[in-house]
């Protein structure tokens, strides 16, 4: 476990090889990955409720920790399952456990960045606001490479072959949610209609 | 069963509705149990919060005591620095003059000379108001404007004894399409006089004090929708002769605030703003620095539609929104202090609402299907609001603290009052008091002021303990080099 702890650091500097290990010599863990992938959500809770007054332009009391939580942990989830359909397809090597545990550990460098971001406007004024937008920015870029480069090595994709299916694979999300929302939506009329029925049956005068 | 309380549901409403129609064709007089408009904000997340009513009517005026004269439609309203108060009844031609009481004291039909005898105009006919649909009083040169429509003319009258003065005919070096119809008319400091067509896209009319044509004034640009906009951009000529072509919204209303700008509003939704401070460019410099959007209600669909303004010499204006008879109150910033008003059947709603005006601390609202206007007196919590925003603008802090403590004791939810106290506060150096109160305010603006002062304060205070952890980060961090570099060494 520790080894595994430290290779997930160690991806963050040296993604190539990282990752590399991590996908062929079984050095990744999916429980490692969970637990990054639920922080990531708490620390979107935390950079919503805590970031200093003068940059939070959040609404407190329509503040929703469950919903921001469960909308950032679906986002990501959403992207390797869309990301998987895609690459299965078009002959990736990855399965969905490397995918899910590469993804996860790519959400490092937002984790800190957003820690920074919420810790360090509390101490700021709002001409100083662009250097936080820049950490920011740090971060989102680090993350981006650290995707880039970890599903090359997963899928064993060149990276032109690798950013094709990263676009297609936002095209296929947009797809499953659409699934997704007609499912719910038959669904409901198809309970609606039973109820309907059962009522019709029991009614009496 | 069931029909049955349909019925009496029924005959329920009617006899209510019936009450109130009742109610407001017999109204006059503030009797104790005057209407209270109470009111809301937008507050700082663009939530609505209630808030107490800032005015109470005070008295209505309608036929019953004009004299004898009936009112037919009040189109607009103005009031003098000696609390006259001028209501044009467009329909019946004529301009009634009441006292600050809402007493009547005359009707201006017939334009009468100096000597005592009727006007005549060039063909020997009689002068007389057609459909007076707008008038101004400007104090400077003691004149009342007013703006006749169905004449076409700007009629300028004595302020003291009504006489004629003289009339403002359609320029003869006027350009453009627009008719010479003059709606409503407002005269700034130096004299031009600014005249507003109805449906007129090429903007305000503006005449030199001899009533010569300068120009059009005021740009008001629409809201360009990306669809036409795309559709456009494929059409032929042919077909893009034959779309709708996207005019610049009209202005409705002008008024002149205390330090000599153009104020105006409009009244077409399509307009990207709605509220407009003019300067001599004719561009929008209205301050738009409060928690919500000088537009109205926001969040809505349908928009608020303005028809009428009235500026205080403070820098508070009044807009009056006819889509759901509502007044909105911002400060000179662009606060808002109040919203309230509302539709309906009740003594003090509106039916159709038409002109707004100050008379001191009192609003005028005239309403030309009611053929009433009511006099509005602020509330306690009203004075200080005003009160205190007044002293603020004329830049007497202690004096606009002692009324924002006064209207946030009235209304908790009055942003406007804590960021005030925050303001005082922080010209007083007192950091931490003035970052409490602009948190209450909603204000991240004037709370990064104060922030930034009171960071200062503390870096200053704590200074010895941050230096020693620096230097001993620093010490750390050397240490640690040489350490590894002799470790380097000792391996290799």
């Amino acid at each position: 476990m520790k080894e595994k702890l430290h290779y997930m650091f160690f991806s963050m500097t040296h993604p190539f090889d990282g990752f590399y290990e991590i996908r062929f010599r079984d050095k990744g863990s999916v429980l490692l990955a969970s637990i990054v992938l639920a922080i990531y959500g708490i620390m979107k809770c935390a950079r919503a409720q805590y970031t200093g007054f003068i940059l939070n332009l959040n609404d407190m009391s329509e503040l929703n920790s469950i919903s921001i939580f469960m909308s950032s942990v679906v986002l990501v989830i959403l992207f390797c399952i869309s990301n998987w359909s895609v690459t299965t397809l078009f002959g990736g090597k990855g399965n969905m456990q490397g995918i899910y545990t590469i993804m996860c550990y790519c959400l490092i460098p937002l984790i800190v960045s957003d820690l920074l971001v919420t810790v360090l406007s509390n101490f700021i004024i709002l001409d100083e606001a662009m250097l936080l937008y820049m950490l920011e920015g740090i971060g989102i870029v680090w993350f981006v490479f650290l995707v880039v480069s970890g599903l090359c090595v997963a899928h064993e994709y060149g990276l032109f072959q690798n950013l094709a299916s990263i676009f297609v694979t936002f095209i296929a999300a947009v797809l499953i949610v659409f699934l997704v929302v007609l499912f719910l939506t038959l669904e409901e009329k198809m309970f609606s209609f039973a109820t309907d029925i059962v009522r019709e049956i029991i009614r009496t005068r | 069963m069931k029909k049955k309380t349909k019925l009496n549901f029924f005959a329920c409403a009617m006899s209510i509705a019936l009450g109130c129609i009742s109610i407001s064709t017999t109204a006059y007089a503030s009797d104790g149990t005057s209407y209270v408009y109470d009111g809301y904000i937008y507050d700082a997340d663009r939530n609505v919060v209630d808030s107490p009513a800032a005015f109470s009517l005070e008295r209505v005026i309608d036929t019953d005591n004009s004299g004898g004269i009936a009112i037919q439609g009040i189109d607009d309203v103005c009031t003098s620095s000696d609390g006259r108060i001028f209501l044009s009844d467009k329909k019946s031609g004529r301009i009634n003059v009441y006292d600050s009481e809402g007493s009547f004291l005359q009707s201006i039909k017939a334009i009468w000379t100096k000597e005592g005898t009727i006007q005549l105009d060039d063909d020997g006919n009689q002068v007389t108001l057609k459909s007076p649909e707008g008038c101004y009083v400007h104090e400077k040169t003691n004149e009342l404007y007013i703006a006749d429509s169905e004449a076409g003319c700007v009629v300028v009258l004595n302020l003291d004894d009504y006489t004629f003065l003289r009339k403002i005919t359609k320029p003869s070096n006027m350009t453009g399409s627009t008719d010479f119809k003059p709606s409503k008319v407002a005269v700034d400091e130096a004299d031009r006089i600014f005249v507003v067509v109805q449906s007129s896209y090429e903007g305000i009319i503006e005449l030199a004090s001899d009533g010569s044509f300068i120009g059009y004034y005021g740009v008001n640009v629409p809201k360009v929708n990306l669809i036409d906009y795309f559709w456009k951009s494929l059409a032929t000529d042919e077909q893009k002769a034959q779309m709708s072509k996207t005019l610049a919204p009209a202005f409705n209303n002008v008024a002149i605030d205390g330090e000599g700008f153009v104020m105006a509003v409009t009244y077409d939704s399509a307009a990207t703003d709605m509220v407009f401070r003019l300067n001599s460019k004719g561009e929008n410099v209205i301050r738009e620095e409060g928690n919500t959007y000088i537009k109205g209600d926001i969040k809505t669909e349908d928009s608020s539609q303005f028809v009428d303004i009235a500026v205080t010499d403070y820098g508070v204006y009044a807009v009056l929104d006819q889509r759901r008879g509502r007044v909105f109150i911002y400060d000179f910033d662009g606060e808002q202090l109040i919203a309230f008003g509302s539709l309906g059947n009740l003594k003090g709603e509106f039916k159709t609402p038409t002109g707004i005006s100050w008379l001191g601390q009192k609003l005028v609202i005239t309403d030309s299907t009611l053929g009433c206007a009511y006099i509005l007196a602020p509330t306690a919590f009203g004075k200080a609001m005003l009160s205190g925003s007044e002293e603020y603008y004329n830049g007497r802090w202690d004096e606009a603290l002692v009324y924002f403590e006064e209207a946030v004791k009235y209304n908790s939810n009055y942003e406007v009052g804590y960021t005030g106290i925050g303001k005082n506060y922080l010209m007083k150096d007192e950091y931490e008091k003035a970052m409490y109160y602009f948190n209450l305010g909603g204000s991240r603006k004037y709370y990064s002021k104060a922030f930034y002062g009171y960071r200062g304060l503390w870096l200053k205070a704590h200074f010895k303990i941050i230096a020693v952890i620096f230097v001993i980060l620093v010490g750390l961090l050397i240490w640690s080099e040489i350490k590894y570099n002799r470790a380097g060494k000792a391996k290799a």
